[in-house]
């Protein structure tokens, strides 16, 4: 141990303010020459200067994961949310499929697991087909009838058009006018979820009346009765995420976010230690790139991937220092 | 590892270890004016820096070690030694899964904890710092939108992270940590 070098107290409010520097900006290279110089003066000053430089990294950590703080702030809000995760793993916005007119389709659409296809309705209304779903389009004089077979779907309503547009999920029917919302098929219940505007849903075990579900809302229809969940804008962002392609995961357990990256990745990946599927995961991933998710994970949590039988299996390193 | 693996691996690794390792140093070290906990928590930091961080297999238990050698040389080079604590300093012992994964478990906890700190920090410093983690503004649009100097900017985060890291020596729950019984965790005497 060096003999203290100013107090403690002072070691820490320096350790701090160079923590701060480093991690927000370049240093200047007069800075850069009172770091070392300070740093080389005691190793007191490098493990304060480590320990402060883990809590700013720390805190980071919790902002991601927290929803609360940011809707704290008064009028600052990021457009886009993605470029929290940039650093998370393999990202790229990409659309796959893309304008594929659907009457070349014969009404029914159906999409494999790893891809995401856009359909241009003939109103000009756009539904967006998640992985592994299947929808039918059935236009008339009289509405505008979408059934979704399986999976889930995202529709953007085109204003303007007298014909109501429904979509029907089993025996729930959604009408909306002017809307965005999406319709999917959840554990055998059926999801809807509002973005914008409103729709009344009816049908479903338990929702004799239409209900109104508005902005942000999300309505479940199960059998054991509907349940209405307030979403944050956020949230509902990252729930439909899926229409650009990309799977968000925002603090879900690891075991959930498989359990979704699996929905789309032809490799399946599986995580066998079950401390680890709790774990909470941040990142951004392209629909059907399971590789990329099980090696990000691995990244975050000091795991290794191995390859068996086609399955990605994530563990926890042999010697890891987590374990 | 590179730099930011490392502190990264600090945060994870490390820090929620460390209010329990200052507990424990404060039991040992009651009395001995020479040695400070601060002192002995900042060269342990130091000395895991300089480690191969990926052959550290538990890094609670590694923090526990470096801290007690840190003692022990302290002790060794002071003349009043008791007896006693170099025996106790001598057989720590810990059984530390069950603590490891009650940490980890408590990502809740630790947003509540952030937020409740955040919310105590003075005025000034708490906008600069929810603007840049929350808003994830630059410093020149934080000083913008404060209107003032970035290099103030600089300096109210600076003061965020210094109340930060004066909060994060104890934990939030310490007093339902110390509920459950120590020795569950830990094993205390000779074998």
């Amino acid at each position: 141990m060096t003999v203290s070098s100013g107090s403690g107290d002072d070691i820490e409010a320096a350790a701090a303010a160079w923590a701060v520097r480093t991690a927000t900006r370049e240093l200047t290279q007069d800075e850069q020459q009172q770091l070392d110089h300070w740093l080389a003066g005691s190793s007191r000053h490098l493990g304060a200067y480590v320990r402060a430089q883990a809590i700013w990294s720390d805190t980071d950590r919790v902002a991601a994961l927290d929803e609360v703080s940011r809707n704290d702030l008064p009028d600052v809000r990021p457009p886009i949310r993605w470029g929290r995760f940039a650093m998370a793993a393999s990202v790229a916005v990409a659309l796959i499929g893309g304008g594929v007119g659907y009457d070349q389709l014969a009404g029914r659409v159906t999409t494999s697991r790893d891809e995401v296809r856009r359909l241009v309705l003939d109103d000009g209304s756009v539904a967006v087909l998640n992985g592994d779903s299947a929808l039918q389009v059935r236009y008339d004089g009289s509405a505008r009838r979408v059934v979704l077979r399986r999976g889930e779907a995202l529709f953007e309503v085109r204003h303007g058009d007298p014909r109501p547009f429904l979509v029907s999920a089993e025996d729930v029917t959604v009408r909306a006018v002017g809307t965005k919302f999406a319709v999917g098929f959840e554990d055998g219940d059926v999801e809807v979820t509002v973005e914008e505007g409103e729709v009344a849903v009816a049908g479903g075990p338990a929702t004799a009346a239409p209900r109104l579900v508005r902005r942000n809302e999300q309505l479940v229809a199960a059998a054991a009765g509907a349940r209405r969940a307030m979403l944050e804008p956020d949230e509902v962002e990252r729930r439909l995420a899926w229409r650009q392609g990309l799977l968000v995961f925002d603090g879900q357990s690891l075991g959930r976010a498989a359990e979704e990256v699996n929905r789309y990745s032809r490799v399946p990946v599986t995580i066998d230690d079950p401390t680890l599927a709790r774990a909470e995961f941040v990142g951004v991933f392209r629909i059907g790139d399971g590789r990329a998710f099980a090696h990000a994970a691995a990244q975050a949590f000091n795991g290794e991937v191995h390859e068996r039988e086609g399955r990605l299996h994530l563990m926890r390193q042999q010697n890891s220092p987590s374990h | 590892m590179d730099h930011s693996h490392r502190v990264r691996w600090f945060a994870r690794e490390v820090l929620p270890h460390e209010p329990d390792v200052r507990r424990w140093l404060v039991a040992r070290l009651r009395g001995l004016e020479s040695c400070d906990v601060d002192e002995v928590i900042q060269e342990a930091y130091a000395r895991m820096w300089a480690a191969d961080l990926d052959k550290v297999v538990n890094a609670r238990a590694y923090l526990f070690v470096t801290a007690r050698h840190i003692v022990g040389e302290h002790l060794r080079r002071s003349r009043i030694v008791s007896i006693e604590l170099m025996a106790d300093l001598e057989v720590l012992n810990i059984v530390d899964d069950e603590v490891n994964a009650h940490r980890r478990l408590s990502g809740k906890q630790e947003i509540e904890r952030l937020n409740e700190i955040i919310s105590r920090l003075p005025p000034k410093c708490r906008q600069a710092f929810q603007l840049k983690k929350f808003g994830e503004l630059s410093q020149r649009e934080i000083a913008q939108r404060m209107g003032v100097a970035e290099s103030t900017v600089e300096k109210h985060l600076a003061k965020a992270l210094r109340i930060l890291g004066q909060e994060m020596k104890t934990t939030a729950d310490e007093a339902e940590v110390s509920d459950v019984d120590d020795s569950k965790f830990w094993k205390w005497g000779r074998h």
